[in-house]
């Protein structure tokens, strides 16, 4: 499946700010079963200086810096990528969680992974609480396969969570959207880490896209997709494999990976200070569309339908 | 018993009285001062045959002498001052033997810290190896996820360190913490030594004790080769609130670094700037005293953003060099201790020199288990001084925790990789002065290290204090002063103490110009404003309460009188007579009015505070003598007028005193144009403001006023020796509007302001508007005679010089705009941006 992606981010400021830096993780990077094709990130004002790296998570970092007065900002992220189905995975066939746990912590014998040990402990915001601890408990009993294991929880967050846009907000811990029950991808995804991390399994968050099929008969909304997050549990045989807690599922061709890390504050897409602007006003809109596999890249207009605006002070 | 009061100075029984109070030592455990045998350690005796010499006053004298030097570097380094100092001044003296032992450890520790905090960030060898558990690193907050896996990484993380250390009841020395985060507690060392070597001079010239520049001029040559030849240096400090904010800015003015805040700093082109008048000028190394937790505020969304901005990616590009590097906190305070062993050999190739006082990382189950069976022997705290996550837990050794979490045992379950248990050690003992003679305490000290340009330094001596009952190193703070003699083989300190002052002379003449932070020619814009203004205050409180003192009839009248007041307070309305004026002066010198002395006072300090750095010490004490003056805080003796009188002229003298002391100890460099500027301005603006009184309207006491506005504008003597008359309209408003060559004049403001105005950086070929506005002004005023300005008309009112104080008072509003928009606008602090919307996710997936 070759998918076409365009991310807009728009600012605008009461007063023209006469600085701003941002940091940006707007693009993807090919992963097993994803292969970036393009990807591009536009910037107006444009930026006196990009710097680009890539942070320890693997993700690719910009850092863009403007200085001349300006009263709005847009970033669009467009990217096109191929996604593969992933091969079948038997749940049952992983190793046990303890395994993991020591792969991660280096426990006894096990040599520790490098690569998972930052993945396995709680973070500011996936801390557990004690009512965590004890919904996981009912899953993870000694000796459970990992996956098994992880798609269970996985359900029973999706079953017993209410998916609700204003019960939580961009700082919300784990602890607290659990205790609501309700919560967006971004809950979802914490309490899940928080709960897998409070028994030390390394986990990962991931931030991404979702494609969305519109109903039969209907024309697909422009700006209607999301921008998602889910999260990816490790097993020595079968690599990094993801769970999505707010669909209940294992993404597939219709996921997009954009950034992975410890959580949201790791892979935050947009964010950045900014001197003198006073209020701020931000829209954002995502499109995700199927893109023919042979012809050059056709992005989507720019026009947005669907804009969430918010305000601070 | 023998007391030290009871014997004279210089007689035999003096020694014994002096430790009559001190006692044997107890067995087993290491004292300081005596041998197990109870005999004075020939390393003391100097020290001791002087406290003999001098005597319980001499020893007072010599305490009072440092207590006052503490004071006084306090004063001019600190906003609030420094704490008093727990500690007596009597040094603790160590022998070479001794202090080799430790230096040894501690160079070979300073490598180890830096070697742990690199590797984590770099190769990962010792997480690879399994020598250190990945919940140690990854489990708390201070690992800096944005600091790991850069391309280029710097080779060194540590190029500071600093350790609490104690000696053991064996004598043996014991790491108690590492200090590795933000350490630059060098200030307290060097302020600590420079007091006591001056109010001990005797003994400590006697014995030869080492010198500490050496070290730091080692310290230096490290830092300028990092630099290169024309690089710049500088110290980032959080500000006034920080508690170390002392040592922070004693160590830049020693170390001739900028003292410079997150808000100083920009990051542009993947290097870090600080803003100045100038403009931009690039920093090459900075010497990080803000914690990495609140360092660059780029990379850490959400929050408040207070630190610089992108800080980090001026060091990942290698331009910025940071001392400490960001991340450091990883292996600060108890992290390194559980392992220091194993990493030693692993990264060094050595057995460790140093031992830690027992020490238990509670990140595994074993460790939790055991510790939770011996309670009462082991001490719980977190792992990093700063993890904030678990406020409540600093001090859990009570058993149970406030909040979720319930007891202990679930809190370690939970979080255990973020806490260790330590034990406190016995600890040797030492001299402490009391009242009356010696006594003996256990002891521990700070001792500080550095990089030089072929390994480390450790610089010889240390901050002691006594060891808390509670085993927690406290925050370092004035201390004993540790003294190291020196060995056999001689050292030569001379020649190392004249580079260093070749150093600082170079260092200067760079420093002239452009340099300004435009922070800081802020706050001294603000300073000379505010200056300004508490003097016509005080000024205008005087000159009435002199004539109420006085009683003449026509000047004491209480209507003229508030009349006077009103250019500083409005008196209230609904009163008359005396009552109205007393009542208004009341107001003038009560504490809660806004536009009262105590108040204004106030303000006048905070704003010395903040430009205290760039002020000299003497300008700042004067500061500090006027705004602390605890008469002005007496509420009830200020009712006697004679008392208030006296006051107000004290109050006076030390303004001129900080005045002439700013004119005269300042450079003529920007800092004190902006001085300057926010002088002149101001007193333009208060001559204006009594002017208008006299252009208002002319009514029967009109020469009374005269005289007042002379009085006011300390220029009586000056119209006396001009006019030997009465006073005559024309007369007063040339001497006080238009003569240019008197310094109370609004004339010879304006023009003082133009000429400084005119030496301001600009960027264009043509005049700043600031300037052109002041120069128009200036012009005007030249082409006004005096009699026009005392005309009036047929309302008594005088209308040339009420448009041209309105006109005036108008420009220099204007000015200061115009000044502070061109010169201090960009120190605005950065905001975060809006987090990113979460969006809706209401989309069903095809499958």
């Amino acid at each position: 499946m070759r998918l076409d992606v365009r991310h807009r981010t728009h600012y605008r400021y009461a007063n023209p700010a006469a600085f701003s830096q941002h940091l940006l993780r707007l693009s993807p990077v090919t992963v097993p079963g994803q292969r970036v094709i393009l990807s591009s990130v536009n910037i107006l004002p444009e930026p006196e200086a990009i710097d680009t790296h890539e942070d320890m998570f693997g993700n690719r970092v910009h850092v863009a810096t403007i200085s001349r007065p300006h009263d709005e900002l847009e970033i669009i992220a467009t990217s096109r990528i191929d996604r593969a189905e992933r091969t079948a995975l038997i749940f049952e066939a992983s190793v046990p969680w303890e395994a993991t746990r020591a792969a991660a912590l280096g426990l006894a014998e096990a040599t520790p992974v490098a690569e998972l040990s930052p993945y396995a402990f709680p973070s500011a915001m996936s801390a557990p609480d004690v009512a965590i601890e004890a919904y996981v408990a009912e899953t993870f009993e000694p000796g459970r396969p990992i996956l098994a294991g992880a798609q269970e929880l996985m359900s029973r967050i999706y079953n017993d969570f209410k998916y609700d846009t204003d019960a939580t907000g961009a700082e919300t811990l784990a602890s607290e959207s659990f205790q609501l029950k309700r919560g967006v991808c971004q809950d979802f995804a914490h309490v899940m880490l928080a709960a897998l991390r409070s028994l030390r399994i390394p986990a990962r968050y991931i931030s991404g896209y979702l494609r969305t099929v519109p109903p039969e008969g209907q024309e697909r909304l422009q700006g209607a997709d999301a921008s998602h997050a889910w999260v990816s549990v490790w097993d020595p045989a079968f690599g990094w494999v993801d769970f999505d807690p707010t669909n209940d599922c294992v993404p597939g061709v219709d996921h997009v990976t954009l950034a992975s890390g410890r959580d949201y504050s790791d892979v935050a897409p947009v964010s950045g200070i900014v001197v003198g602007a006073g209020r701020q006003l931000l829209s954002v809109g995502v499109d995700v569309v199927a893109a023919p596999e042979s012809e050059p890249p056709v992005l989507p207009g720019t026009a947005t339908i669907r804009q969430i605006q918010q305000q601070m002070q | 018993m023998l007391t030290l009061s009871d014997v004279d100075p210089g007689t035999a029984e003096i020694r014994e009285a002096l430790l009559a109070g001190y006692g044997r030592p107890v067995s087993g455990v290491h004292d300081e001062l005596l041998s197990s045998d109870g005999a004075l350690r020939p390393h003391w005796r100097g020290l001791i045959d002087w406290l003999a010499e001098i005597g319980r006053t001499g020893y007072d004298d010599a305490n009072a002498a440092l207590l006052r030097l503490r004071t006084e570097s306090g004063i001019a380094f600190a906003a609030h001052g420094t704490p008093d100092a727990e500690e007596d001044a009597l040094p603790v003296i160590l022998t070479d033997k001794d202090w080799r032992e430790l230096e040894e450890g501690i160079l070979q520790r300073a490598r180890l810290a830096d070697a742990a905090v690199t590797d984590v960030y770099t190769d990962r060898r010792t997480l690879g190896a399994g020598l250190l558990p990945p919940g140690l690193v990854y489990g708390g907050p201070a690992f800096a996820a944005h600091c790991a896996g850069w391309s280029r990484p710097p080779r060194n993380w540590v190029h500071i360190y600093e350790a609490d250390v104690a000696r053991t009841a064996d004598g043996r020395w014991v790491i108690l913490g590492d200090r590795v985060d933000t350490p630059l507690g060098d200030g307290w060392l060097l302020s600590n030594r420079i007091a006591t070597s001056q109010a001990f001079a005797d003994p400590f010239i006697e014995m030869g004790v080492r010198r500490l520049a050496s070290h730091y001029t080692r310290f230096q040559d490290h830092l300028g080769h990092m630099m290169g030849w024309d690089g710049r240096l500088a110290l980032l400090t959080s500000g006034e609130k920080d508690p170390r904010f002392f040592s922070h800015a004693y160590f830049a003015r020693y170390m001739d670094a900028a003292l410079v805040e997150p808000a100083d700093l920009t990051v542009r082109d993947g290097s870090a700037f600080v803003k100045t008048l100038g403009g931009l000028r690039r920093i090459d190394v900075l010497l990080r005293g803000v914690a990495d937790s609140s360092v660059d505020a780029l990379h850490r969304p959400g929050r408040a953003a207070f630190g610089a901005p992108a800080l980090s990616l001026a060091a990942r590009s290698g331009s910025l060099k940071i001392v400490n590097g960001i991340g450091s906190a990883v292996m600060a305070h108890r992290a390194l201790a559980p392992y220091a062993h194993r990493l030693a050999q692993f990264l060094l190739g050595e057995d460790l020199h140093l031992r830690d006082a027992p020490c238990l990382w509670l990140g595994g189950e074993r460790a939790r288990k055991q510790v939770l069976e011996e309670r009462e022997a082991w001490r719980i705290v977190p792992l990093n001084s700063r993890d904030t996550l678990l406020a409540s837990a600093a001090d859990m050794s009570g058993g149970t925790v406030d909040g979720d979490g319930g007891d202990i045992e679930t809190l370690l379950g939970r979080f255990g990789e973020r806490f260790c248990a330590v034990q406190s050690p016995d600890v040797a003992e030492t001299a402490f002065w009391t009242g009356d003679g010696l006594s003996r305490a256990p002891w521990m000290m700070r001792v500080f290290a550095s990089r030089t340009q072929d390994g480390w330094s450790v610089a010889p001596g240390g901050v002691a204090t006594r060891m808390p009952a509670s085993g927690v190193p406290s925050a370092l703070g004035f201390g004993k002063d540790v003294w190291v003699l020196p060995g056999a083989e001689p050292s030569t300190p001379a020649q190392i103490t004249t580079r260093l002052d070749d150093r600082y002379a170079q260092a200067h003449l760079r420093r002239t110009g452009r340099d300004l932070l435009s922070r800081v020619a802020d706050e001294l814009f603000w300073l000379g404003r505010n200056a300004e203004r508490t003097e016509s205050v005080l000024r205008v409180l005087g000159v009435c309460v002199q004539r109420h003192l006085d009683g003449n009839r026509t000047d004491s009248d209480p209507d003229l009188l508030c009349d006077i007041i009103e250019i500083h307070a409005q008196p209230d309305e609904s009163l008359t007579g005396a009552a109205r004026y007393r009542d208004a002066i009341h107001r003038l010198t009560r504490g809660d009015d806004v536009a009262s002395v105590p108040s204004i006072l106030r303000i006048l300090r905070s704003g010395g505070m903040r430009a205290r750095t760039s002020i000299s010490a003497e300008s700042w004490r004067y500061i500090e003598r006027l705004c602390s003056d605890r008469r002005w805080q007496a509420r009830g003796a200020l009712r006697q007028n004679a008392g208030l009188v006296r006051l107000i002229e004290d109050s006076l003298q030390a303004l001129a005193a900080f005045a002439g002391s700013a004119q005269e100890n300042l450079t003529r460099n920007f800092a004190w144009r902006f001085l300057e500027i926010g002088r002149r301005l101001e007193r333009g603006v208060q001559i204006a403001a009594v002017a208008e009184q006299m252009a208002a309207g002319v009514n029967t006491h009109e020469e009374s006023r005269l005289r007042a506005w002379l009085t006011l504008s300390d220029s009586s003597s000056a119209y006396r020796s001009r006019y030997m008359m009465t006073v005559q309209p024309a007369a007063v408003l040339d001497l006080l509007i238009l003569d240019e060559t008197n310094p109370r004049s609004l004339a010879y403001q304006v023009d003082r302001l133009e000429k400084v105005l005119h030496e301001l950086p600009t960027d264009v070929p043509y005049r700043r508007p600031e300037h052109r506005r002041a120069l128009k002004l200036l012009t005007e005023l030249r082409l006004f005679d005096a009699d026009a300005l005392a005309a009036t008309d047929d309302d008594t009112v005088r209308p040339e010089l009420t448009d041209l104080l309105t006109r005036c008072q108008s420009d220099l509003a204007e000015i200061s705009d115009l000044i502070s928009r061109a010169f201090f606008a960009h120190a605005d602090a950065p905001e975060a941006l809006v987090s990113q919307a979460r969006l809706p996710n209401d989309a069903e997936v095809s499958s």
